[in-house]
């Protein structure tokens, strides 16, 4: 068990005492979180993890947005997006927004549901180390809730235009949003704990 | 108040990567963490160097990002060009202010404040100074946080282009304002997380 703790942001030396459920400890010089209160219940990261997968499926199966007219149906999701910058050298914007909104949330829910089934099991999964490494890495790349919101104003700025509806695909992200949020709380540094827990 | 000890006062270092507080002297001579093996410093090398660098391109970026059109459109009523403060400056004319004011929060308040904000945090790092180092940190808190939402134009863009094609009534295509706009947010985003906040609390002689 790690007994102390220092802070990312000031670098404050702490001694680590136990928190309960809900706990969150703070850093008393410059309010950082130093630590929350964690269970390696890998059951219920599990859930979420299973639940993230199917909404992101959902998400990129079926339309966020379209529009029907006389009878001719264009509809978008993530890909279509992405798509629709792949003109020339503006395909660099293509490749920033399919990094972050579809191969970022992909691989962490990919990566998490991997670390976590091993867990589960109370096995230390193979690669923990280079994966865990990975989501750190990632993590302020992923950007599923800025694309929710920018299908939000797609809606009200064409809508005065054409006749545009939202599909199932928005609600998809919407949840997708909120579960990669629970999912983060749990921050990878407390994910390492699991790791001596476990055996190799 | 009880005297904070930072880590190097104690012998410690911290690993950026995963947290673990090692004791400096354990440490091997590659300087790698033992549990996630990254390599581990008592301060990111070249921070402020790597942060102002990034900073500067940011900077440059937008100009262009703001100067050339992000959307090219045509329709029954002609064709064109729209600029990220020419879209906003519509959607204000036409009475939709709450948008107006959505995008003009995400593509010229946001980056402006990381601009001001970063370029403030590496003064006064560079001059060492002691100055409200709680609101400094505060205040690196929101850069980072605020940081990717300025995806916003770009995915508005994207979304807009990818749902008008072929249509009766209008098309929309991307124009290269909008690939320096992805760029000045990769940037900014780069150059807040190269930044270490722990400098702001450095005690150099």
């Amino acid at each position: 068990m790690n007994t102390i703790l220092i802070c990312r942001d000031c670098d404050t030396v702490y001694r680590a005492i136990p928190l309960g459920p809900g706990d969150v400890a703070l850093c008393r010089r410059c309010d950082a979180v130093l630590a929350r209160y964690f269970s390696a219940n890998a059951e219920s990261g599990l859930a979420l993890v299973c639940a993230a997968a199917i909404f992101f499926a959902i998400a990129n199966l079926t339309p966020i947005l379209s529009i029907d007219i006389a009878g001719i149906e264009t509809r978008a999701n993530v890909w279509f997006a992405v798509r629709s910058l792949q003109q020339g050298w503006i395909s660099v914007a293509a490749f920033g927004l399919a990094f972050t909104t579809f191969l970022v949330p992909a691989l962490q829910i990919a990566l998490l549901f991997w670390v976590l089934l091993f867990a589960r099991a109370g096995h230390r999964p193979p690669g923990f180390g280079p994966i865990m490494k990975l989501l750190h890495w990632m993590r302020p790349w992923s950007m599923t809730e800025v694309f929710l919101l920018g299908a939000l104003v797609a809606i009200v700025k064409l809508a005065n235009w054409v006749p545009i509806v939202a599909g199932a695909g928005i609600w998809a992200i919407a949840a997708l949003t909120i579960v990669l949020a629970l999912l983060g709380r749990c921050d990878p540094e407390s994910w390492w704990s699991i790791a001596p827990a476990v055996k190799t | 108040m009880t005297a904070f000890k930072q880590s190097l006062e104690l012998g410690l270092i911290r690993c950026r990567t995963c947290g673990l507080a090692v004791s400096y002297v354990s440490l091997r001579m590659d300087r790698r963490c033992p549990r996630c093996h990254s390599r581990i410093e008592h301060r990111t090398p070249l921070s402020t160097e790597m942060t102002l660098a990034l900073l500067i391109a940011g900077i440059v970026f937008y100009i262009p990002a703001n100067l050339l059109p992000v959307m090219h459109t045509s329709g029954l009523l002609g064709e064109a060009d729209s600029t990220i403060l020419g879209g906003i400056f519509e959607f204000w004319r036409a009475g939709d202010w709450d948008i107006a004011l959505l995008i003009f929060i995400a593509s010229v308040a946001v980056p402006f404040t990381k601009f001001i904000a970063i370029g403030l945090l590496l003064l006064t790092v560079r001059k060492n100074s002691r100055w409200q180092q709680h609101q400094r940190t505060v205040l690196y808190r929101i850069v980072e946080f605020i940081g990717y939402w300025s995806m916003l134009d770009v995915i508005v863009v994207a979304l807009t282009s990818a749902l008008m094609q072929f249509q009766v009534l209008g098309t929309a295509a991307p124009r290269p304002g909008i690939a320096f706009f992805c760029a000045v947010v990769v940037v900014t985003m780069l150059s807040a997380l190269s930044f270490d906040p722990r400098l702001i609390w450095d005690r150099r002689t």
